[in-house]
């Protein structure tokens, strides 16, 4: 058999094995809402702890990640550094989330929201802000699933059939089983992903510079400016030390505020589930340590790949490989794709049916599960579309939709730990943060220091949110106590 | 020690974290040699964060496990008598 053979029948061996997990996963969870977007809250440690680790590495992480180092050097590090500072507020919040789920059968947090501030409007915000947030977020998935696809075969498989096939996969899975199919298929794809990721991260620095040191000694000495913080911005330049700091605080801030990580809070078997996923959750960070290894790999090797992000299929395909690795190399990069893809598809469904369609219209149980369906392939389908369009701009709408995300951190913090918020001033917070945040965007010439627009935003929301609530007359004391006191 | 006191080393932790992974606190540490097991200091710098992290949150969680045991068989205990 020649190498492209063995390459194709490992990806097609693991995309089985894929749908496989997927469709056995759930098979006795109930036919509700609650069981296909909140698991019946009976998700155990170990799908927590990979369904959380591996929605957040996505194929950002695994491409993104290893171009980033490759091209920008330590500016890379950044990434490094927001998750785990995310997550550890989520040892208190994530319980107390969970707790209000179960209290007031919540499965998305716009309804945690407007249970605590009742407003349709409100409701309504929040599934177009996901959504918009959501569709190039997927895109970029469909995206780097095709190319992996398209550049371990030598273009056989092309791009548009690569992300299709792919996200067939995903599609059945999420279309019959729900959240138990997404996360029982995260957890066999974040086993592979860390084993892939590790593997690779010391077999190249070693194949090519004979060790990690020496790797870095020969970088150290050729290319210096990579190796200190802040690093490169996206053009060769230095990149700005507000701009740097600025990027951990937005994202670690949006990061447990991203719905389809957030509304995970509800799948969970109980509090001490989440507190031990976040416990272990420094351990999934620690493995962008290979994976930015994988990507200074690339710096000194002769020749460059066409794209940054290409990086890591690049060496695959030039260190002469065993094909059984390139294949192995090629499912695990479509894990991190279809894990993330699966979570976003999934929890993007649910959130426009849930807040978006059902505060305006009430519709059985039955019906919405069927909305919920139809919508995962709508979704699904429109991003995969603009997948086959150009890719770059979808790389600037993304970051801009995280200084959205991170906008709803007041909002949703308000409603679970302080009395006087009311609904105006949370409304009108939200919309006053998401303008700003959406101006410096179009304007980026405008940002002091560089900073990101999403801190630019929170510095208008938060004296917003506090002068309009503490302006207008308290919320009922019972009221507010029911989701403060938990 | 105490689950709330670890509660205060978490807290702690974590924010001297943020402070030492942003600007200023990252300037400090960020000459890339002489490496640290082999990778360029501001790397490793972050990974002895994350370390810490996961020490720390493990122990909180651990005491907060001990908290609560304590509780439950305290709870049983007097349960018993009642009964």
């Amino acid at each position: 058999m020649d190498s492209f053979g063995m390459v194709t029948l490992v990806v097609f061996g693991y995309l089985a094995t894929t749908l496989a997990v997927g469709l056995a996963a759930g098979r006795r969870a109930s036919k509700t809402v609650q069981g296909y977007v909140a698991g019946d809250r009976d998700f155990g440690l170990l799908v927590m702890y990979f369904i959380t680790g591996a929605s957040v590495f996505s194929a950002f992480a695994f491409l993104g990640g290893p171009g980033w180092a490759y091209s920008r050097g330590a500016a890379a590090f950044y990434i490094l550094s927001y998750g785990v500072l995310g997550m550890a507020p989520w040892y208190a919040v994530g319980p107390k989330a969970a707790a209000l789920g179960r209290r007031f059968g919540f499965v998305t947090q716009a309804q945690l929201l407007t249970g605590r501030f009742p407003s349709r409007g409100l409701s309504a915000l929040m599934a177009a802000l996901t959504l918009a947030a959501f569709v190039p977020y997927v895109t970029i998935q469909i995206g780097g699933a095709g190319i992996v696809i398209e550049t371990v075969t030598g273009g056989r498989v092309p791009f548009w059939a690569g992300g299709a096939l792919a996200y067939g996969v995903v599609m059945t899975y999420v279309l019959v089983r729900g959240v138990s199919g997404v996360g029982w298929t995260n957890a066999f794809q974040g086993v592979f992903m860390l084993a892939i990721a590790w593997t690779l991260g010391l077999y190249l620095p070693a194949k090519l510079y004979g060790g990690v040191g020496p790797m870095f000694e020969e970088i150290l000495s050729a290319r210096p400016e990579l190796l200190s913080i802040p690093g490169l911005d996206g053009d060769g330049a230095p990149w700005t030390w507000g701009a740097y700091s600025s990027a951990i605080l937005v994202s670690a801030i949006g990061f447990t505020m991203l719905p389809h990580l957030f509304m995970k809070a509800f799948t969970a078997r109980d509090d001490r589930t989440i507190r031990r996923t976040v416990v272990l959750f420094p351990t999934f960070q620690l493995f962008l340590v290979p994976v930015f290894l994988i990507g200074f790999a690339g710096v000194l090797f002769p020749e460059s790949p066409p794209q940054s992000d290409m990086v890591l299929p690049f060496l695959v395909l030039r260190t002469e490989l065993p094909a059984l690795v390139v294949g192995l190399f090629c499912a695990g990069a479509l894990s991190a794709s279809m894990s993330t893809g699966d979570a976003l598809l999934h929890a993007g469904a649910s959130v426009v049916v849930e807040d978006g369609v059902q505060p305006f219209r009430r519709l059985s149980d039955r019906t919405r599960r069927t909305l919920i369906r139809v919508l995962v392939v709508g979704v699904g389908a429109l991003a995969y579309v603009l997948a086959l369009q150009e890719i770059d701009s979808l790389v600037s709408l993304l970051l801009a939709s995280y200084g959205i995300v991170c906008q709803f951190m007041p909002a949703v913090l308000s409603a679970m730990y302080w009395r006087r918020a009311t609904t105006a001033g949370v409304a009108s917070g939200l919309v006053a943060g998401s303008a700003v945040a959406v101006f410096f965007f179009l304007q980026p010439d405008l940002k002091p220091l560089g900073i990101h627009e999403g801190i630019l935003g929170l510095a208008v929301h938060l004296p917003v949110l506090l002068a309009v609530s503490l302006a207008g007359r308290a919320q009922d004391a019972e009221h507010a106590a029911r989701y403060v006191d938990v | 020690m105490s689950y709330r006191s670890w509660v205060r080393v978490a807290w702690t932790t974590h924010l001297l974290f943020a402070a030492a992974a942003t600007w200023p606190g990252q300037t400090l540490v960020n000459e890339p040699a002489p490496f640290v097991l082999g990778l360029p200091r501001p790397m490793a710098w972050i990974a002895a964060w994350l370390v810490a992290s996961l020490i720390v949150l493990w122990r909180m969680d651990s005491a907060r496990n001990r908290r609560d045991r304590a509780a439950a068989e305290r709870a049983s205990r007097e349960g018993s008598l009642d009964g």
